[in-house]
This record gives structure tokens, sequence and C-alpha cells, in this order.
């Protein structure tokens, strides 16, 4: 009986799946939104005779899911380091060409001392962050960039840290002396102690609202990622930001083709592309956050390159570390970070 | 007999808690400020912003691609469901009924993971057709239960009246038959249309390359964008259109009871 609505909805389900073909190459590149300076991308698109579409997740856990479960499609991925990791030991990366990417000769070879994939194999590191403090400068007196801030009874409610194991542990590794990939009892208990310590001082443990409550002045001083901050600094010229003394932790979003990607020329060109001095350099100004290229550093405007927060001090550099892989101790992580979250 | 206030000052506190979130992201629209929390001159920057930005509207054109075709295919389905559901009680009926009923209540991650897993192992292409399927799927269910609900009132006597009076099955459908049963589509087919328009998680596991839709750019944008008040830019320019259409909707129904 349904015979004439049934045609018109087979005919739009026909439309559905035919927006599919087209003749141009299409380098589909799965990643963050917002993450790219638009007009890089029309240029990288005339340049190459490629169209670029760009897919955006919101979580390193839910895109890996996704391709776990064999979503395919995707040229280019762009997840953080450590799930790199994980998706090579899946077996879900290939292998770059090396011959196709002439330009990480720029990449910045002190970041790569401390990269995951330090030659470069499988993965190209992208943008660059770090964790550190902000605060609102006229309400913190005398202070003190050091991880033992968060010790400071006056701003007692008034803090946050960001509700996050390998950060927030690894905060208190640093005020230590250790490393914040330790894998030592000891070494934990003892940052357990100190986060416990903390968290009397703190209002809570918070990832996304600091950032809104930094610029309000519901909390004076925050434990957060330096581009979230920045963008906060734009909003309300109180807010200062400083990287602790005893060093902090540096994550990385890296660039990596999945081993079912079609365009696998296209992905390589793109990469390469990313890191031509000039474009890493208007990303970086775009975005907010460091693309490891040295080529692109003198091309940086005074004032990022001025930045404390992006370029990090040599010495803070020097003790700074990128969370990496803890193995089977991360159950000892998940257990210290429990009894953080028991305490009263 | 003196009138109480206190169905004045309910209602008044129903209108605050329901239109006040909607009035303060308009407002924002327009607020120089990045975050919203404080007010810091009014702009039109976002919405300059917004119409830079075509990969935002590419988003909100393959969300309603899906919401208009997943509203059609499941309003023609669920309606059929439902008449069957109600006209028929055999055992294989109420089995029927528990399929309906299941996606109601399965929780989404687990219907979004199942789904994709299905479309991979059936050998689809992730893309604009496979998230329609999937919204087609759990939006059956919401209109068959709405249609249902209708047709639990429904005298069917009417329909051996146009069958007496000669009318064949087509007529009797096509003008008896639809026709009383139109606010429940209506009803169904709106509900269906918002749980589509503003679904994240199926969305995210069944999209592919290409069908990247609004709510799943909006959850990436929390990471790293700097321009969130874009989103309520748009959000102030969907609620116009929106309002525009239901005041619309709502003269012509006049007109045309008058």
């Amino acid at each position: 009986m349904n015979a004439r609505i049934l045609i018109p909805a087979l005919a739009l389900g026909a439309t559905l799946l035919a927006g599919c073909g087209d003749k141009t190459p299409t380098l589909h590149f799965y990643t963050w939104a917002d993450y790219i300076k638009p007009e890089l991308v029309q240029r990288f698109e005339q340049e190459h005779g490629c169209r670029v579409i760009i897919d955006t997740f919101d979580s390193n856990e839910a895109m890996y899911a996704k391709l776990k479960a064999g979503a395919t499609g995707y040229d280019l991925l762009n997840p953080s380091s450590y799930m790199v990791k994980l998706l090579k030991d899946q077996g879900l990366l290939q292998d770059l060409d090396r011959s196709l990417l002439p330009n990480l000769a720029n990449i910045d070879p002190e970041y790569l001392r401390i990269a995951m994939d330090p030659e470069m194999k499988h993965s190209v590191p992208y943008m660059l962050t770090n964790t550190g403090i902000g605060y609102l400068a006229s309400r913190v007196p005398d202070f003190d960039p050091s991880w033992g801030v968060f010790d400071r009874s006056d701003l007692r409610g008034r803090m946050t840290m960001l509700n996050d194991m390998r950060e927030t542990l690894g905060g208190a590794l640093k005020f230590l002396g250790y490393s914040l990939n330790s894998t030592n009892e000891y070494e934990l208990a003892a940052a357990r102690d100190v986060v416990i310590r903390w968290k009397k001082n703190l209002a809570k443990f918070e990832n996304e609202q600091y950032k809104t409550g930094l610029a309000s002045g519901e909390f004076t001083l925050v434990h957060g990622y330096n581009g979230d901050i920045l963008q906060v600094m734009e909003a309300n010229e109180d807010i200062a930001f400083a990287v602790p003394k005893e060093g902090t932790s540096i994550s990385c979003d890296d660039l990596v083709i999945p081993t079912t990607a079609k365009e696998v020329a296209h992905a390589h060109a793109f990469i390469n592309f990313l890191h031509k001095p000039d474009v890493a350099a208007e990303n970086t100004e775009f975005i907010g956050y460091l693309c490891p290229n040295s080529a692109a550093y003198p091309l940086m405007s005074e004032e990022i390159r001025n930045d404390p927060s992006i370029f990090l001090a040599p010495e803070i550099k020097a003790k700074s570390e990128v969370i990496g892989d803890v193995g089977e101790s991360l159950a000892l992580y998940t257990k210290m970070w429990d009894q953080v979250k028991a305490a009263e | 007999m003196k009138r109480s206030v206190i169905p004045l000052l309910t209602t008044l506190f129903v209108l605050v808690f329901f239109y006040l979130p909607i009035v303060v992201l308009v407002v924002n629209s327009f607020n120089a400020s990045r975050f919203g929390g404080t007010w810091e001159g009014s702009t039109l920057e976002w919405y300059r912003m917004l119409f830079r930005e075509t990969s935002v509207w590419r988003a909100l054109r393959n969300t309603l691609i899906i919401a208009v075709g997943a509203t059609f295919a499941s309003v023609v389905l669920g309606t059929t469901a439902a008449f069957a559901l109600h006209r028929y009680h055999t055992r294989l009926q109420r089995l029927h009924y528990t399929l309906i009923y299941t996606p109601l209540v399965v929780p989404e991650i687990l219907m979004g993971m199942s789904l994709l897993l299905f479309f991979v192992a059936a050998g689809f292409e992730l893309g604009l057709f496979t998230i329609f399927l999937a919204h087609t799927t759990f939006c059956i269910s919401y209109v068959a239960m709405v249609v249902l609900a209708r047709l639990q009132d429904f005298d069917f006597s009417i329909i051996e009246a146009a069958q007496d009076l000669g009318a064949g099955w087509w007529t009797t459908a096509w003008r008896v038959l639809l026709p009383l049963l139109a606010p429940g589509l209506a009803a169904g087919g709106l509900l269906a249309f918002t749980l589509s328009i503003d679904d994240f998680v199926i969305t995210f596991f069944v999209s592919g390359p290409g069908s990247t839709t609004l709510p799943v750019r909006i959850y990436s944008m929390i990471k790293h964008s700097k321009n969130m008040p874009m989103i309520n830019a748009l959000s102030a320019i969907l609620l116009v259109v929106t309002f525009a259409a239901v005041w619309g909707s709502q003269r012509l129904t006049k007109e045309s009871h008058a």
C-alpha cells in the first residue's frame, strides 16, 4: 500500500549513497576540530589537486574504539602520542616512507630526544602542549612557579588540578624530583601522599571548567594546558601562566597513516606540507600550540617566540618529560589515584 | 472567590526554567568574550566567523539531510509497525513489540558499537547512508510508540463505515486513516527529527569519512577550538528558523480551521 511513499524513500537512500562517488582524489583527515588553519588546507588543495575532507573526533579513546571496530576510509589521523603507541601495537598504523617526507629534517631534534617515536618510523609530531599553572596575578601574591604552590593554604578552595591521573600524580612526582614516568612503588606512594595533602587546598579536580572559572575569578589558580590558559588570557588581562620550575609534562599530537588508508601518497604529501617552515609557523600562530619545527621558529612572531609558556625555558625543558607508556605499572597509578580520590 | 497566584507563579517558573538558558545562549552569541563568563561588549564577530566557516555549514547540511531522511523513513516504517501491533495480536506480534521496544532501552553506546560492527561486517561503506540507517533504526521505535498511543483511542468503526460506503483500501488509508492519524504522525515525526538532529553517540560510531555531523563537530571543538561562541551564533540562527517555522505552521493551521 505504501508504494508511493517507498519509492521516494528508496530514491533518497540512493541519493545518499551516490554522494560518495567523486573523481578528484580526496584525502580524509581525521583530527580535532579547528586544529589546522583553514587557509592552509585550501593552499594544499590547490598545490596538489587533491580535496581534503576533515572529520573530527572528541577523544583519543573514542577514535581508537571506532578504528579498532573496523571503521575505515581515513587517510591521516591526529592522535596524541600515547594513543599512537596503542594504535601501533594493535597493528593499525603503517610505516612512513621517509623519501616522501624531506621536510622532516626540520623537526626540532630537542623534542625528538624525548619523543616516543624519535626515529619517526610511523609518526610525525604535529603540535606540542605542556601543562602548567594559570593564575590571577592580582590575587596570588608572591607567586612562586613551583608545584609547591598547591600547598598554599591561603588559596584554599580557590585552586583546581587536572582530573587526570597521569598529569596530577606526574606533577607531584616532579615536585619530589622523580620522573613523571616513574614505576617505583615507593616514589608513587610518596607522590600520592603529596596529592592527598594538596587535595585539602583544592576546590576540585577539573578538566574543562577551569578555563571559565579562572576567567570569571571563581578560581584563582589552576593546573591546566597552556593552550587553554593562553585562550583565557586573551579574555582576562589579569591571568598569567607559569611552568613549574621542577619541570612539567609535554604532550604531543602526532600525524599517522592508518594501514587502511587509500590515499597514502597524498597523506605523505600532507605531512610534508605541514612541516614546510612557513606553513608550520603560520599554523602555530593560528592554533597557539607549538609545531616542533626548528626551521619554522625564526618565522614566528616575536610574541610567540618570547612566550615562555609556548617556548619553555631551556632549564625547565631539560627537566620536562613526555607522558609515556608505563606498561604494567599503569595499575599502580590507578590504585594510587583511586586512593587520592577516596581520601578525605 | 479569590484566584490563587500559585498557577501563575508556577507558569512563570517553568517558562524561566525552559527559556532562560536559551536567552543566555542568544545573548552570548553577541558577547565579545570567548568564554561568556562576563559581558565584554557586543560583537557580530561570531556571526561573521560562522559565515566564513564552510566546515560548520557542511556539518549542518549533513545533519539536516540525515534528519529529514531518517524522519521520513521512520514515520513510514514506524506507523506501519504501530498499525500491525495494534490490529493483530498473535505471538509473533508480541515478539515484534519487544523488538520495537528494545531500542528505547538499549544504551546508546551499545547500539552505536553494535551497529558499527554490523556495518563493518556487512561491508557497508561508512558515511551518510549508514548514519541514516542507524537513525532510522532508533527513530522507528519512538514513532511507533507515539502512533500506537494515538491508535489506542482510534475508532475503527470509521474504517468499516468508509469501506461500507464503497471506499477501497487505498482510499480508506489515504482519505480516512491518514488524516485522523495526522497529529500522531506529526508528533512522532517531530520527535524523530529532534532525536536525529542531536544524536552524538551513535552517530560518532557509524559516521564515515566526510560525514561529520554538527553534534560530532561541536563535541570535538571542546578540546582545541577557540571558536565555541560561533556555535552560539549558529544556535541562535537555528532558533530563529525554528520559531519562525512553528509560528508559520500555527498560522496556517488557524487559517485552515477558520
